[in-house]
């Protein structure tokens, strides 16, 4: 019973080892050119992924479109936020992709590389967007998709207790936001001048803008370059936030920035958009008034991080055509305005930005200013395993005060071994 | 009771018990009581214990957002099929495995127990792959059919029924039952409380299975609850408690009851073998 | 596992048997068609949804393979052992290794000694609402860990957490619970301990009900106290129950995630990070070669922890 079994395994397992192996790498394949989309009105079936809140409000904004082009019927699956990845991956694997979805920035890499995303035509004017947004489209030099909402990062702080500090006018430099830092801390009697985050997961959409600000850049072409100067100038000045005592290197696990931000014990901190209505929520009745944003300071120039959502067509869809126009229509710059009331998403297209509805918000002008001049990381299919190895040694160099330019080198040899996916 | 247990004695036992309970059904608690509360109040730090203004807000808001009915109906199909799939065929196998003689016994116990100790997360992407190639992607029985043959369902029948005295067995030939008739008839009854615990682990898993759901369906009318009630309250950025909250207690309600319902098996099973 | 677990009821003990008692072994008619058709259900699911996958992914992990190679699963290169060697050698995957052993035994001892307390305690200790007392320590067990991660960080805070305002009472500092290196791993014992004790002591309640009461009763009567009872009769009959409940929730424990994943991330400074985590963390990253090896080595560790359970407690002939 047994040696029939084990010679029956032998013999599969030699099978397969000798039926294995690579076909002959290409050369990295060139920029690829899309195909032009058909003109007239779309026609047929669509359907759509977007995660979350956008997922379960696209349908409105999408009656719109199908009054717009009668003959096309769009039908949105609303997929949770959690695990939206793996449901990706695992649909681009078994072939069972939608027409097109909201695409997470950050994912546009690697699904490129999966060679699940089909070119953007020409026909779409990137012009038109952000160029740090337009940039997370664009993967090996083809862009995949547009970039349908943005949101950046600020300073945001207590104007009430600045005042108490001595200080009117929001610093503009890096000195000045240290010293308005330690200024909360000994004239306004706050615990914390800043809260930053000491590393771990996602740490670097707030140390990024710092380096990003100094002239440092991720990559040169399909090279990684952490071990920069400009890039330790950054991490060092971020670092001595916690040696000096202005920011907390243990804060409670999970605890987010609202509660602090109201009490007042960590009166400043940096994040995007969605805070502003968290901390009004907690803050009550009055706290807009007590709070404001102000642009990353300038050292070379004043960069932050943009993120958002893309959108993508996938290569598998049977109505192409219908799908790019379903893509042109949203970046239209009033269906932008109208998705931002809808959603208070950020609109990608500059002009969406002249509307009223936009300009109305002292502290929404200010993102909107700061989206001009924010960058995203490199869409490398292997980001993310880079990021969580950046992100770690940042940790150490917050909480433990380790020697940033050693952090550095080793994140870059890390980076070096794991590539940039080509 | 046994033995002479004093009155103090007792209520001694009965005291420290409760402070446990206490102890350890405050989150439970918590979380029922914050999904009667409002946001701002559940993102407060320190957290509070009773909500300020109770209201039925995140409910209503979820049950107007959630299709309910369907998922809910998803979700009770997959668990039930799921869990008196696996309560008839481990039971099977488990009796097999524990009192008969049959060839390939050895190999398929050890392939059993082997595969009860691979991490799931191995097996996830093949078997999501099988599937689709199978073309069950976006249908019910691609939701439950991976699920019916748990080795861990049949490493516990195991268990149990090798604990059974083999005379019953003989007992049965004797009395001319056929050997299925023997499971059937006097060794299944035996098992209660085996059963009621299998139903309930199976049950729980079946019901609180999010990412293979999640991955399986295309469309929404296929979703179960958990999949549908992370729509509503997980965000790229922020969460929303209010509604986390009420929809986990949605979610936890039919879990209870199963419990309830299970666990009186426990009392009867002890009932007919006449313990205490 | 031979001694009886089950008690026979009173109307099978008094029959006389009267044939022989049953042997072991072949010879009977139509029991190996009959068992057949009692295993084929099981068997034909088993072998196509389970070790199907389980073979494709072994295969994996003596290759290359990435995300965009699972299309195509035989377009890759043979590396043999290579993934499994990476994994050893990576730092953080030692780390993880040690989190793992450090959380099973601590964890796993500790939480089989909370269940059989509570089992004993509501099968013996009490006779009123063990319904609801039942019912409330299985809670954890089905309380959504969304719910019990913000409890549970409550419970751990620093400042003003539960757990460091009871100690001050008692004029202890406690440490930040969750964000200091050294008590983050403790931490996370205590929340699986409360979160998993519910299911061992349902199982233990399960096997305790199969006690024969004429057993204890006639040791009473022999003059033997509850402490002797338990120790003499109910322990040993409630070895099989043990080795399950042991093997399982050691199962479980080396391949935990949950906790790390929702509360710490896997830090601070990578305390917390378990094995299956990590492993997680390479399926994202699509390196399917080295996460399936990751997968395979956490078998063979669970694998060869079973077989010491087995060992340590299995009946004694």
């Amino acid at each position: 019973m047994r040696t029939p079994a084990i010679a029956a395994i032998t013999v599969a397992a030699a099978l397969a080892v000798t039926g294995c192996g690579r076909p002959a790498e290409n050369p990295s394949a060139a920029p690829q050119t899309a195909a032009t989309v058909a003109e007239g009105p779309a026609t047929g079936e669509l359907t759509i992924w977007a995660m979350g809140a956008e997922g379960q409000k696209l349908p409105d904004l999408l009656k719109d479109f199908e009054a717009a082009n009668p003959g096309v019927k769009v039908t949105v699956t609303a997929i949770p936020w959690s695990a939206a990845h793996d449901k990706f991956t695992t649909a681009i694997t078994a072939q069972k992709t939608p027409d097109m979805a909201m695409i997470g920035t950050t994912w546009m890499g690697e699904f490129a590389g999966l060679g699940a995303l089909d070119p953007t035509p020409a026909s779409i004017d990137k012009g038109a967007f952000f160029p740090g947004a337009w940039g997370t489209t664009e993967v090996g030099g083809t862009s995949y998709g547009i970039p349908w909402y943005v949101e950046t990062r600020l300073v945001y702080y207590r104007t009430d207790l600045a005042k108490k500090a001595g200080i009117t006018t929001p610093p503009s430099d890096w000195d000045g936001l240290k010293a308005m830092a330690k200024a909360m801390q000994d004239k306004a009697g706050t615990k914390w001048g800043i809260n930053l985050q000491p590393g771990g997961t996602g740490s670097w959409q707030t140390v990024m803008p710092f380096a990003w600000s100094n002239g440092a850049q991720l990559n040169n072409g399909d090279q990684w370059t952490f071990d920069t100067p400009q890039m330790a100038e950054a991490v060092k000045y971020y670092q001595s936030f916690f040696t000096e005592g202005l920011t907390n290197k243990t804060p409670a696990q999970g605890a987010t920035q609202e509660p602090t931000f109201v009490d007042g014990s960590e009166p400043m901190f940096i994040s995007g958009p969605w805070m502003m209505s968290a901390v009004e929520k907690v803050g009550g009745k009055g706290f807009a008034d007590k709070y404001s944003v102000f642009p990353m300071p300038v050292k070379e120039k004043s960069a932050s991080f943009v993120g958002g959502s893309n959108l993508g067509v996938f290569k598998t869809t049977k109505n192409r055509d219908a799908a790019w126009k379903l893509v042109q229509w949203l970046a239209k710059p009033e269906v932008q305005v109208k998705w931002y009331q809808m959603s208070t998403d950020l609109p990608s297209v500059t002009s969406a930005w002249q509307d009223p509805a936009l300009t109305a918000d002292t502290k929404l002008a200010t993102f909107g200013k700061q989206l001009e001049t924010a960058v995203a990381p490199p869409s490398f299919a292997t980001w993310e395993q880079v990021a969580a190895r950046f992100d770690a040694e940042i940790e150490k160099v917050a909480k433990t005060g380790a020697d940033v330019d050693a952090s550095l080198k080793s994140v870059q040899a890390e980076a070096q071994s794991i590539g940039t996916g080509g | 009771m046994l033995g002479s247990k004093s009155r103090f004695g007792k209520w001694w036992v009965y005291l420290v018990v409760t402070v446990a309970l206490v102890m350890v059904i405050a989150p439970f608690a918590w979380m029922v009581l914050g999904s009667f509360k409002g946001e701002g109040e559940l993102r407060r730090v320190p957290p509070t214990w009773l909500p300020e203004s109770a209201s039925l807000d995140n409910y209503t808001q979820l049950f107007a957002q959630l299709d309910f009915g369907t998922y809910f109906v998803n979700s009770a199909i997959v668990a039930v099929v799921v869990t008196a799939g696996n309560l008839l065929f481990c039971s099977m196998l488990g009796y097999a495995l524990a009192m008969l003689n049959f060839p390939g016994k050895r190999v398929l116990l050890l392939l059993v127990l082997a595969t009860l100790m691979i991490p799931g997360v191995v097996t996830f992407v093949p078997l999501f792959v099988l599937v689709a190639n199978a073309g069950l992607i976006d249908s019910l029985p691609g939701l439950f059919l991976p699920f019916l043959a748990a080795p861990f369902g049949v490493f516990l029948m195991r268990q149990f029924i090798s604990g059974l005295p083999p005379d019953l067995l003989d007992a049965g030939r004797v009395d001319g039952a056929s050997e299925l008739g023997i499971f059937a008839r006097i060794i299944l009854p035996l098992c209660g409380p085996a059963l009621a615990t299998l139903g309930i682990l199976t049950f729980l898993g079946s019901w609180n299975n999010f990412l293979w759901p999640l991955v399986v369906a295309q469309t929404e009318k296929t979703y179960t609850l958990p999949v549908a009630l992370a729509l509503y309250s997980t965000g790229q950025n922020n969460t929303q408690y209010g509604l986390l909250l009420a929809g986990a207690c949605v979610v936890v309600l039919p879990l209870l009851i199963v419990f309830l319902v299970f666990q009186r098996h426990f009392i009867e099973g002890i009932a007919t073998t006449g313990i205490k | 596992m031979s001694a009886s677990t089950i008690a026979v009821p009173p109307l099978m003990e008094a029959a006389p048997s009267p044939v022989a008692p049953a042997r072991p072994g072949k010879g009977r008619p139509g029991e190996g068609r009959a068992a057949w058709i009692l295993a084929i259900p099981f068997t034909l699911l088993f072998l196509a949804f389970t070790v199907w996958p389980v073979a494709q992914s072994l295969f994996m992990s003596f290759t290359d393979t990435r995300q965009k190679d699972l299309r195509t699963p035989f377009s890759v290169n043979f590396i043999g052992i290579d993934n499994y060697v990476r994994a050893l050698s990576d730092p953080v995957f030692q780390r993880a290794a040690a989190n793992t052993a450090y959380f099973v035994v601590v964890g796993v001892p500790l939480t089989l000694a909370v269940a059989l307390l509570a089992a004993v305690a509501l099968d013996k200790g009490i006779t009123r609402f063990r319904a609801v007392f039942r019912l409330g320590f299985y809670t954890p067990v089905i309380t959504s860990i969304v719910a019990v991660a913000v409890v549970w960080r409550f419970i751990l805070q620093p400042d003003a957490g539960l757990l460091n305002t009871v100690l001050s009472w008692f004029g202890i500092q406690g440490p930040n619970w969750l964000g200091d290196v050294q008590w983050s791993m403790p931490s996370l014992i205590l929340m699986a301990i409360w979160r998993n004790f519910g299911t061992g002591m349902i199982i233990f309640l399960a096997g305790l009900q199969a006690v024969p009461y004429s057993l204890q009763e006639a040791a009473a009567i022999d003059g033997a106290n509850t402490w002797q009872r338990f120790w003499h009769i109910t322990f040993p009959l409630l070895r099989p129950t043990l080795l399950f409940v042991s093997v399982t929730t050691a199962i479980g424990y080396l391949q935990f995630f949950e906790e790390p994943f929702v509360m710490t991330q896997g830090g601070p400074l990578n305390s917390t990070i378990s094995m299956s985590m990590y492993t997680y963390n390479q399926f994202g990253y699509g390196n399917y070669g080295v996460a399936t090896a990751m997968s395979y080595l956490i078998f063979v560790v669970i694998a060869a922890v079973t077989a010491i359970q087995f060992r340590l407690l299995r009946e004694k002939a």
